[in-house]
């Protein structure tokens, strides 16, 4: 075939040669030109394609889009056209108008653009029917704060969160929303908000409110060490032979301390409950309440988030829970160090609560510490709020303290549990316990971040006001150094706002190392079967040998002098192996 | 990141959280035009912002004619007064690794950095404890020289050598299609390649000689210290580096569109190893009884 073509083309100017010679015989324009196209116009010999249609298309990309220095990439062009023509441009078994990254994105979206249906009437008492107050949230308002501190998602997105979060109170029993922040993972991220549930919604919850923590994962590891161990005593077999009896099974010595109870939901680090989703129009989950433990855990170890709540946390010392959990916890840490308010703007609320009959519980707790907002907030000028000392700006949330609560607990038991342990707890405070630990104590509730410690010469905050030029509309801002991502922002008016953007990891310095392991146990009591003596030298060996030959008796038959020997060895041996 | 892409990086914002504010953005962008106009410099790029605890650092960067080499750094604290930075000094480069504190954001203050016991930067082991100066203006040049060296990324194909072996941006170049923006070798580290120029060519089998010149980043380790990501319409590719937390390559897949840009401390994360979640499955089957 490809020769056919070949000789057809020779064939062609072979008879196209014969004739000028014949006919003209001098060279003329219009001749030459059409030499110049049919040789331009012969197809390659491998693709088919012609030299003549390339050149025209690459002239006509060129001329259309009439690029600079186009001399300097005339081969990307070329090569650019040519591998358009290979390009199968209807090749699908279904045909694509719109790219699927892009359509799912349109899908999910959609139920968020559409208004929401009206409300059936319900036989409920309007009071539950009532909502989270949404007129501080609309993120396109935050945005523009954000904004001016640096931070900042798309426009859209910040959009549809808005309308996800109204979903979202819809649904849930919310009381009180905002929007928490930002986590990125590896893979995917968490878009955070922040709620407190209604009252109901907590005793609720707290009916089920077991104090005690949930010892299951131990019980895993527990069980599957002993299974382990009968597994290896019955590959044994037979005991060995020296052993008439088996020496007990070590004991493990070791005894976990008293693990702190976990704090009802609504109360300290529980306070709020968070939902998180990765991609706006993905369903809101909720993150399960946090334990003293996963937050003391969380403080030692390391793990960037995968963006799979149920990714299981590979760590020593050992998390307990998934990612999920450590999830919970990290947005437990960072709150708890990061959320600050400008000075008066909570107030302790002591006097000023009298709603029925929660008011006694409510006053217990003002007394402690209940903090509401001030009514009569004189804000802040803004020449204070950007004072480097941060004497104006105040922690509002509970520290957490050591054991991985925001109030201490007492490990000696006491006779109250459950949920008067708060009560208990105060009582206790006012007749101190003699025997016992000192109790742990964190800074008070609105204690000036001034007083925050440096870490290595790392000051806790830095300090800004949002713009040079507009002094009359900039807003404080204030970066954490400890948790990088957290920022806080007041307004010149009655505005502030916590937010974090990060990746949940605190700073170290210099750099992270893990907890080094405990020392061995010792798995018998010392005695003189474990002492561990140096073996005797070969001198000595023989030194012992000649002592206790038998002297008196007289020379014998070599067969029965060689006896004594034999047993002298065999006790060796085990001696040897008690070692 | 583009100087037009300075007044509008919403869009690139999203995978750092991070963005220009409309102030900044504005003053950047004046500002640099000037510097732009001063220094005869074809291009202008925001390379970024170091955050230090008092004042932070904008740099930027522009290029005369040759993309990569010609490439001429300043910085400033107010956006407004641009200084010179300059170029690496060797002993800045031996100590900046060692040095833990933040920045500060003054340009004269002097650093005192501990080199402990048998500390091998400066070639022997040092016998005994020692204290070096250093200068935040050299820290700050040697950081940036750093980050360029280990994490700064162009598409394949957006930069183009001529046959002169100046390096230029490809108007040709189009974007990466969808298919090869999901592999890391699609894209280059922007330095001076560190491998040898065939080897560079040959991983490839479409290769080119005026495009494959630099190093790719799949030989990067250990593998899995850059993130990819996509945003949520799969309209842009996002690549992130575990090693300096805070800096964002995007590229808007089927366009020209690129860049990077770093928003961070300034101090690269040696805790990588312990992100990776490597010896998961060995644990799983321990705790599920097999």
């Amino acid at each position: 075939m490809i020769n056919d073509v070949n000789n057809l083309g020779s064939i062609i100017e072979i008879n196209a040669e014969e004739r000028d010679l014949r006919l003209v015989g001098l060279p003329n324009e219009e001749n030459e030109f059409v030499y110049a196209k049919t040789f331009l116009q012969k197809s390659s010999t491998d693709t088919g394609a012609n030299l003549y249609d390339h050149l025209s298309e690459v002239l006509n990309k060129i001329l259309s889009e009439r690029p600079e220095n186009v001399v300097d990439f005339f081969e990307e062009y070329s090569r650019k056209i040519k591998e358009k023509r290979f390009k199968p441009l209807t090749d699908h078994l279904e045909d694509i108008y719109v790219e699927p990254g892009r359509y799912r994105q349109a899908n999910r979206l959609m139920p968020l653009l559409k208004p929401l249906p009206p409300e059936e009437p319900s036989t409920l008492d309007p009071e539950d029917l009532e909502r989270a107050d949404m007129t501080k949230n609309n993120m396109l308002d935050l945005l523009s704060y954000f904004e001016l501190a640096g931070l900042g998602l798309p426009r859209t997105e910040m959009f549809c969160l808005t309308m996800s979060m109204r979903q979202l109170i819809r649904v849930e029993p919310i009381a009180k929303i905002r929007f928490w922040g930002k986590i990125f993972g590896m893979n995917k991220n968490y878009i955070i908000v922040e709620t407190e549930l209604k009252d109901e919604e907590y005793s609720k919850r707290n009916e089920n409110y077991n104090p005690l923590p949930d010892s299951k994962i131990e019980d895993i590891v527990g069980d599957q060490l002993e299974t382990i161990t009968k597994a290896q005593l019955a590959g044994e077999g037979e005991p060995p032979k020296l052993w008439e009896v088996l020496p007990p099974l070590p004991q493990i010595q070791y005894e976990e301390p008293p693990e702190p109870p976990s704090e009802p939901s609504g109360v300290g680090a529980n306070k709020n409950v968070y939902y998180v989703c990765s991609e706006i129009g993905e369903p809101w989950v909720q993150l399960p309440d946090v334990t003293p433990k996963q937050i003391r855990v969380a403080r030692q170890i390391y793990k960037t988030f995968t963006g799979d709540l149920d990714q299981p946390i590979v760590s020593y010392p050992f998390f307990p829970g998934s990612e999920r959990n450590l999830l919970r916890a990290q947005i437990a840490r960072i709150s708890a160090g990061t959320h600050i308010s400008p000075l008066g703007f909570y107030t302790f609320g002591g006097e000023g609560m009298g709603e029925g009959g929660e008011a006694d519980e409510e006053e217990e707790e003002g007394n402690k510490g209940e903090i509401k907002e001030n009514p009569k907030y004189d804000p802040v000028p803004i020449k204070d709020l950007t004072d480097r000392s941060m004497m104006f700006w105040v922690h509002h949330n509970h520290h957490i303290l050591n054991q991985g609560r925001t109030t201490w607990w007492n490990p000696n038991p006491l006779p109250e549990t459950g949920l008067d342990e708060e009560l208990g707890e105060e009582e206790e405070e006012a007749k101190p316990v003699v025997m016992g630990p000192e109790p742990e104590t964190g800074p008070p509730l609105l204690t000036p971040c001034s007083e925050d410690v440096t870490l290595d010469a790392i000051p806790a905050w830095s300090v800004r006001s949002s713009s040079g030029v507009a002094e009359e509309f900039a807003v404080a801002i204030v970066r954490s150094n400890f948790w990088p991502g957290a920022y806080s922002f007041a307004t010149q008016g009655k505005m502030f706002h916590n937010v974090y953007f990060g990746s949940g990891l605190k700073t170290m310095v210099p750099n992270f190392s893990p907890m080094p392991l405990p020392p061995v146990e010792q798995d018998y009591p010392m005695g003189p079967e474990i002492m561990e003596i140096v073996d005797p030298t070969g001198a000595e060996e023989e030194a012992w040998r000649i002592a206790h030959l038998p002297k008196e008796k007289p020379p014998k038959l070599v067969g029965e002098e060689e006896m004594p020997e034999e047993e002298e060895e065999e006790e060796d041996e085990d001696e040897d192996e008690d070692e | 990141m583009n100087l037009n892409e300075v007044l509008d990086s919403l869009h690139v914002s999203e995978q750092s959280g991070h963005v220009i504010s409309t102030e900044e953005g504005i003053i950047l962008h004046n500002s640099l035009l000037i510097l732009q106009n001063e220094n005869h410099f074809r291009k202008i790029f925001f390379w970024g912002r170091i955050c230090g605890t008092d004042n932070d650092y904008y740099v930027v960067y522009g290029y005369r004619s040759d993309a990569l080499h010609d490439r001429i750094f300043y910085y400033s604290t107010n956006c407004l007064n641009w200084g010179l930075l300059p170029k690496p000094k060797d002993y800045a480069l031996k100590l900046t690794p060692l040095c833990t504190a933040r920045f500060q954001g003054d340009p004269a203050l002097v650093l005192d950095v501990l080199l402990e016991k048998d500390e091998i930067s400066f070639g022997d082991p040092l016998p005994e404890p020692q204290v070096k100066k250093l200068k935040e203006e050299d820290r700050l040049s040697a950081t940036v020289h750093l980050i360029n060296q280990e994490v700064a990324v162009v598409p394949r194909g957006a930069l183009y050598k001529r046959t002169d072996g100046v390096i230029v941006e490809n108007r040709a170049f189009e974007g990466l299609t969808p298919l090869e923006a999901r592999e890391l070798k699609s894209f280059l580290h922007f330095r001076q390649p560190t491998r040898k120029w065939n080897t560079n060519l040959l991983t490839r089998d479409d290769y080119n000689y005026a495009i494959d010149f630099l190093d790719p980043l799949d030989v990067d380790i250990p593998e899995g210290c850059w993130l990819q990501n996509f945003t949520a319409g799969e309209e842009m590719v996002v690549l992130k580096s575990l090693y300096w937390p805070g800096m964002v390559f995007f590229h808007e897949i089927k366009t020209p569109k690129y860049g990077f840009v770093y928003f961070g401390t300034g101090i690269k994360c040696l805790d990588v190893p312990f992100f990776l979640n490597g010896l998961y499955p060995v644990y799983e089957d321990f705790f599920q009884g097999k």
